[in-house]
């Protein structure tokens, strides 16, 4: 049943990227080069809706959270690292997988590079623990940092992200 | 035009907030760059149990399905089927001429194919690798982790775009200039 579950929520996640030009390498190109903002308009859109929805979820207790640890020094050098591989590849680890379906075979490479990518990250794990357990400050959120109930932090950030989106941002350059 | 998507970002950017927050309803947050690892696990178990078993990172992901796929795997895999199905329908699939090379990129580079692939796969490569040292990717950090407010996922957004554009202009120097 959860793996038909995951099916679903899979299609309906491709079908979403590949609808909104997730899944284009011009596209992709476009928002790195500061050109053309859609996908990055597209992220913080869902971002916007979500946040305010996980907790208002979590108000009535049926939000299934998983919050991902902070180690801030492991997570930047992460970050570049994957700002890097974003923008030699012009895909993400996700849409190349809905590239790779639309027949772009550069996508199907990215996807065999990033399974190679993942191995030699479990070859030399036992090496790079000492960046996770550096600065890290568990699972922490702005909520809980703060120490109030999520959504009165979800709902200003939802704000200011439709302020970006729609007064910041503009449409082409 | 025919290269604009079929959805605004308005409206993708909607539906995308209202699935995450539905998945998060029903299982959790969505995440994709585990399923590599966890691919990694189930061929490597295949071919070499002993290796797989005995490496501590492959080993934490491939018990967790007995070495098989669970949700997650599901999910990627829907993903293929999902995108494969809409660019069918909307006609978007196997427009271009030459598949394996974006038009972006063969104004920049030439049309030398071979060269793409190694990008590809390069980037790729430091695409998961980054996604792994920092527990998620694009999905599973930046748009399920930012919504959730985690402190990391605001600075691993931060600093992918950081190195992103910066990558970008180094790579399209011709285009930015004329």
């Amino acid at each position: 049943m959860k793996l038909v579950l995951g099916l679903v929520i899979g299609m309906a996640f491709g079908a979403i990227l590949q609808l909104g030009g997730a899944s284009s390498y011009k596209k992709i190109m476009g928002s790195l080069l500061l050109k053309d903002l859609d996908v990055i308009k597209l992220i913080l859109m869902s971002i916007a809706v979500g946040t305010v929805g996980i907790y208002a979820l979590d108000l009535v207790d049926m939000a299934n959270m998983s919050i991902k640890p902070t180690y801030v020094v492991g997570i930047t050098i992460a970050g570049l690292i994957f700002g890097v591989g974003f923008a030699v590849a012009g895909y993400c680890p996700g849409t190349c997988i809905v590239a790779a379906a639309e027949g772009k075979t550069d996508a199907v490479v990215t996807i065999l590079g990033g399974l190679a990518g993942a191995l030699v990250y479990a070859l030399v794990y036992p090496a790079f623990k000492g960046l996770i357990e550096i600065t890290n400050y568990g699972e922490v959120t702005f909520a809980s940092a703060f120490g109030v109930n999520g959504i009165w932090v979800a709902i200003p950030f939802s704000a200011i992200l439709f302020l970006l989106m729609f007064k910041v941002l503009k449409d082409r350059y | 035009m025919q290269d604009q998507p079929v959805l605004s970002w308005k409206v993708a950017g909607l539906l995308l907030g209202l699935l995450l927050i539905t998945a998060t309803a029903l299982v959790k947050p969505l995440g994709v760059s585990t399923q590599y690892v966890v691919t990694d696990a189930i061929v490597l178990h295949r071919a070499a149990p002993n290796a797989a078993e005995s490496n501590e990172y492959l080993n934490k992901y491939g018990q967790r399905d007995d070495w098989g796929v669970g949700y997650g795997w599901m999910l990627v895999f829907g993903m293929f089927v999902g995108g494969g199905l809409s660019a069918f329908f909307t006609k978007k699939f196997r427009q271009r001429e030459n598949p394996s090379l974006p038009s972006m990129w063969r104004e920049e580079f030439g049309s030398s194919s071979p060269r793409r692939m190694i990008h590809a796969f390069a980037g790729g490569a430091l695409l998961l690798f980054g996604a792994r040292l920092a527990g998620g990717c694009t999905s599973g950090h930046m748009i399920s982790g930012i919504s959730q407010l985690t402190i990391g996922s605001f600075i691993f957004g931060i600093s992918i775009f950081a190195s992103g554009i910066v990558t970008a202009r180094l790579l399209y120097k011709r285009r930015l200039a004329s």
